[in-house]
């Protein structure tokens, strides 16, 4: 069962001369349990493939189906509502609340949401990510891997139906974006948790169980999962 | 080193940036008007009373002059002429007096005026006609016409009395101008031709010595004006050293007393100095708050000019420039409003103080000018001095910080937080402890505002119009003299026929005279003891005289005469008042004070009822009475003169009339029989409102108007300083919020990104408001109780007419529109953030 679905996805910025088409009918398949990454140079559309996919931006045209809903028929409210259920973000910096401790980065969602937290499950991503010694830290005691660590510990704590990584390891130098991007590869299969990853990185990439590459705007290869 | 010529590039790059705002420099250009309406509306009212009141001293001193040689030859005149450092030199030749029985309640002089500007400088030139050119002409003001019973019309005749030197002749003048007179002027000039002078009062040729000429018949009065009234003793003092050098021919010289508000000394200074201080903290205040909004917005493009290689210096050399672009659009139309409003409030500000030329009230044009200069001046100070921390901090700014600008770093001491719960207000109390200091300077600007409205509030509810009248006024009607200085009769004012008068009139219930005249005391025995241990204590708290004119056992005494039924009016410190006694005529009410210190109660009591004391009037006789009690003479019924060392003694009508010959009373008090107050008053009005009327009519209704329209000045005053402190209160909070969710726009998106909806954003900065909100209502609530209780109670004692009552409602009363504040203007900054797209926002850092 495809957990994401894409229907000719259009984005076009700017009108007349400065039309710009950034992303021209990509269409796209992401199998449950699935880790694919998306690869494209600068400018490729690949940002804006992940934002579409996230609800964080509205297409020119065309749909995107998460778990069978089209994310874009609800209102930018229900929108945010179903983001925090159904989608986890990493980004590239981070971007964790200063104010809150690592767990209470992990939990915001769900808190967000007013339900209980699953203690058993968090704990558990928790412990996998090692994060389970530094619960109670504020985000500016933490280095960029715990960081990043602690942004992935979060978009996995409300078992989202997929997970969406926009550059994750941008930030971090490449020891410690071997060892974060491990530790996502390993707890996504544990959990069997859909990701989609964007990267530039070709080395990077090769970790995911699917490669999609994306070149001015156009899907090139690997939009549907290799049957 | 190079100078590089970037100065044309670097004001383009300030005019460009503004194009791209155009909402900020509408909010930017209004909060420099506002200041500059603040500072100009200052101005304009401290201007119309500085010079309202110096208009009305010069009118009391009689003359415009700076300063004037007396008594001097036509010699001195062509001597101070010629001298480079004055201008405006007039003279006139003193003649003489009228001396006519109809002018007794004036003084009026007869000079000859040496041009026309010479008559107007005295504010006595002709309005009507012109100065006189032959023998027999004269010109008057319209207070000698009226005392005349003569009509304002050229041509009349008016037989005048002169004396000139040691000898009175009469001679018939017709009148060639007048004036409109000034009733607060020493004396009325009447204006001769100088065909007059020269016939009757030749100009000697013997220069004027003091204390052995004693005629100043035909001598010269020389007024000048400097250049500005600055250090105008010290002028004159350097222009006689010019002009005499050491010879002993030097002249009489007068200083006009009007500019002595120019002559400035340490405590108004200081105290100038600490207004204007707290006016420009005021300015201050509004416009940095701005421009740091301002900074923050755009600090990220700062960093980008700087990644591109725009100096620090330059950076700060733009935002100056765009600091003198806003002054240069917002500057002239506060200067216009300002002004405009000033001129609002001086008119009910002067009424109250009891200035009545309505001419003075009006600004000069070139006072408005003045004005303008400073506060323009003043606006562009303030605002250079309020962008200098917001020009360093762009300055100052690395590219990669102003990339990602986040406001508030979170103290690195804290390395852990415990777990607890999440929500809207969990996060907005966190979000309130990450810049302490902020939160404090917002809790305080907005408590400042409160507290000072309930100070306000609290002082102008203790006013108690009963007492503050009781000190103003007993009974209905008091007709009493008018404040006149200049006229050492101005407590005899009320004559035989008023009283007779007020006596035979219709529907009183009371009228009862106060005759007063000044007296000694001779102190002996008892009495004498008790001012020697007085005297001893307090020695050095007055002048000497003082205590040496008390050493020959004398003091000072107001002697009250006054009927029987006022004695119901007095309310004695010792003794009982004992009308049988009194009646005997053998007793007097005593009461002594000394104003050089405070004195502890009980302490200026020489007389003890008892007591001998013997009595001398100034004019006439003496005798010896026994005190029956120690009371003072109620102010409002007083001659409200006080000597440092003196007393009241207060003796039967009777008594006072075998002492003195004079029959003149001082006051009257007049009660209304019920529902006749109209009647009386009307009857009353008789006396007062004519145009020779030498006493005016003090009611209880004119002293309720009076106050209340104190009040409302207080109001005005303090509500416009409220009003503006408000707004400062309201502008920090504003610049808080503000620059907090502009600094936090990344975050915001992160969260909103992460699942956060807008209304749970919303919530938490609203909360974040609230907290303020709490914060300053515990703060003002504590400060303002504190005030209340132990300053302005304090003072509450001090002041007769203050009846404390404790309240802190206006601090209740506002927190519904601090919580409408705190909840709006949050939820509608972020809406302003929102307008970029998320992505966008997340994108801010690359």
């Amino acid at each position: 069962m495809d957990v994401l679905r894409t229907e000719a996805l259009t984005k076009i910025y700017g009108t007349g001369e400065n039309k710009v088409t950034a992303l021209e009918d990509a269409v796209l398949r992401v199998k449950q349990g699935e880790f694919a990454a998306i690869v494209g140079t600068s400018g490729s559309g690949k940002s804006t493939l992940l934002h579409l996919l996230g609800g964080l931006d509205r297409p020119t045209s065309g749909k995107v189906f998460v778990d069978g809903k089209d994310i874009f028929s609800l209102k930018d409210e229900a929108l945010t509502i179903f983001r925090r259920r159904r989608i986890g973000f990493v980004f590239q910096s981070f971007n964790l609340v200063p104010t809150l401790n690592v767990y209470e980065n992990i939990v915001f969602p769900i808190r967000l949401d007013g339900n209980a937290v699953d203690e058993r499950f968090v704990g558990e991503v928790m412990q996998m990510l090692g994060l389970d010694k530094m619960k109670e830290r504020l985000p500016n005691q933490l280095s960029g891997g715990q960081q990043q660590r602690v942004a992935i510990a979060r978009a996995l704590a409300s078992k989202p139906a997929i997970v969406l990584a926009d550059e994750p390891t941008g930030n971090l130098d490449s020891r410690t974006s071997q060892d974060v991007l491990s530790l996502l590869k390993v707890t996504g299969q544990k959990f069997s948790q859909t990701i989609v990853m964007i990267t530039h990185n070709e080395a990077i990439a090769q970790m995911a169980d699917r490669i999609i590459r994306i070149e001015d705007g156009r899907i090139v290869k690997g939009g549907e999962p290799d049957e | 080193m190079n100078k590089v010529n970037n100065r044309r590039v670097i004001r383009q790059l300030a005019f460009r940036e503004l194009k791209n705002s155009r909402r900020m420099n509408v909010v930017v250009v209004l909060s420099i008007m506002l200041t500059c309406i603040l500072f100009t509306a200052l101005a304009t009212v401290g201007g119309g009373l500085v010079n309202s009141v110096q208009q009305e001293t010069m009118r009391q001193v009689g003359g415009s002059s700076m300063a004037g040689l007396k008594y001097v030859l036509p010699e001195d005149y062509e001597k101070v002429a010629a001298d480079s450092a004055v201008r405006n030199v007039n003279y006139r030749i003193i003649v003489g007096q009228l001396v006519n029985g109809e002018l007794r309640d004036f003084s009026a002089e007869v000079n000859c005026a040496g041009s026309p500007d010479a008559a107007k400088t005295m504010f006595s030139a002709p309005t009507t006609g012109r100065l006189p050119e032959a023998e027999n002409e004269i010109a008057v003001s319209t207070i000698v016409l009226d005392a005349f019973a003569l009509p304002h019309e050229l041509g009349v005749v008016i037989p005048a009395v002169i004396n000139v030197g040691d000898q009175d002749f009469s001679q018939d003048f017709i009148l060639c101008g007048f004036w409109e007179g000034e009733k607060i002027s020493p004396a009325q000039q009447c204006w001769v031709s100088r065909q007059f002078a020269d016939k009757y009062a030749p100009t000697p040729s013997e220069r004027y010595q003091q204390f052995e000429t004693m005629d100043i018949t035909g001598y010269w009065q020389v007024d000048f004006d400097y250049r500005n009234s600055w250090n105008i003793e010290g002028k004159t003092v350097a222009l006689l050293q010019r002009l005499y050098g050491d010879s002993d021919e030097i002249p009489d010289v007068g200083v006009n007393w009007a500019f002595s508000t120019s002559t400035v000394d340490g405590e108004s200074v200081a105290s100038a100095a600490i207004l204007l201080l707290l006016i420009f903290a005021a300015g201050y205040l509004i416009i940095f708050n701005i421009f740091h909004i301002n900074i923050s917005a755009n600090i990220r493009s700062y960093g980008l000019l700087k990644t591109i290689g725009t100096t620090a210096k330059q950076i700060r050399r733009m935002v100056r420039t765009q600091a003198l672009i806003y002054c240069a659009a917002g500057i002239p139309p506060g200067l216009i409003c300002g002004i405009l409003t000033g001129r609002l409030l001086t008119g009910p500000i002067l009424e109250t103080t009891n200035i009545h030329l309505s001419s003075s009230a009006s600004v000069s044009g070139r006072l408005i000018v003045l004005i303008a200069l400073f506060s323009a001046g003043f606006t562009l100070v303030t605002v250079l001095v309020s962008c200098r921390k917001p020009c360093r901090i762009a300055g100052s700014v690395s590219p990669i910080e102003a990339l990602r600008y986040n406001e508030t770093v979170i103290a690195p001491k804290a390395e852990s937080k415990k777990t607890g719960r999440i929500s809207e207000r969990v996060l907005a109390r966190n979000n309130m402890m990450r810049s302490k200091k902020k939160t404090v300077i917002v809790v305080l600007s907005l408590s400042l505002s409160l507290v000072l409205l309930n100070l306000l509030f609290t002082a102008l509810r203790c006013f108690d119009m009963d007492s503050y009248i009781s000190n103003l006024i007993v009974g209905d009607f008091v007709l009493t003299h008018e404040d006149n200085y200049n006229d050492a009769n101005e407590l005899f004012k009320v004559t035989e026929d008023d009283v007779a008068y007020l006596k035979s009139m219709d529907g009183t219930a009371e009228v009862d005279p106060v005759y007063f005249q000044w007296g000694t005391l001779s102190m002996d025995g008892e009495p004498k003891h008790r001012l020697e241990q007085f005297c001893e204590k307090y020695r050095g708290s007055a002048p000497d005289e003082v205590f040496e004119f008390a050493a020959k056992n004398e003091v000072d005494a107001d002697i009250y005469g006054i009927p029987d039924p006022l004695l119901k009016k007095m309310e004695p410190e010792q003794g009982t008042i004992d009308l049988e006694k009194w009646k005997t005529g053998n007793y007097a009410i005593v009461w002594m004070h000394y104003v050089g210190a405070e004195t502890e109660p009980g302490e200026t009591d020489f007389y003890l009822p008892g007591d001998k004391l013997t009595v001398a009037a100034l004019d006439g006789g003496t005798k010896e009475f026994e005190v029956l009690a120690v009371c003072a003479m109620p102010y409002p019924l007083s001659s409200q003169r006080y000597s440092y060392l003196g007393g009241h003694v207060i003796i039967p009508e009777s008594e006072y009339f075998a002492l003195t010959d004079n029959r003149n009373a001082m006051k009257v008090m007049v009660n209304a029989a019920e529902n006749r107050y109209d009647d009386v008053e009307r009857q009353l009005r008789v006396l007062t409102d004519n145009p020779g009327a030498h006493v005016i009519l003090k009611s209880k209704q004119t002293y309720a108007e009076e106050y209340g329209a104190f009040l409302n000045m207080l109001r005005l005053v303090g509500g416009t300083l409220c009003g503006i402190l408000a707004l400062i209160g309201i502008l920090n909070f504003v610049n808080a919020v503000v620059t907090s969710i502009i600094s936090r726009k990344r975050e915001f998106a992160m969260m909103h990104a992460v699942g956060m909806t807008g209304r749970q954003l919303r919530a938490m900065l609203s909360w974040e408001g609230v907290c303020y909100v709490l914060l300053t209502t515990v703060c003002a609530l504590t400060v303002s109780a504190l005030l209340s209780w132990f300053l302005l109670r304090r003072f509450a004692e001090e002041m007769f007419f203050f009846r404390y009552h404790f309240t802190l409602l206006p601090v209740l009363l506002g927190l519904p529109v601090l919580l409408i504040f705190s909840v709006v203007i949050p939820a509608a900054a972020y809406r302003i953030i929102c307008r970029d797209s998320i992505v966008d926002r997340l994108r801010e850092n690359g």
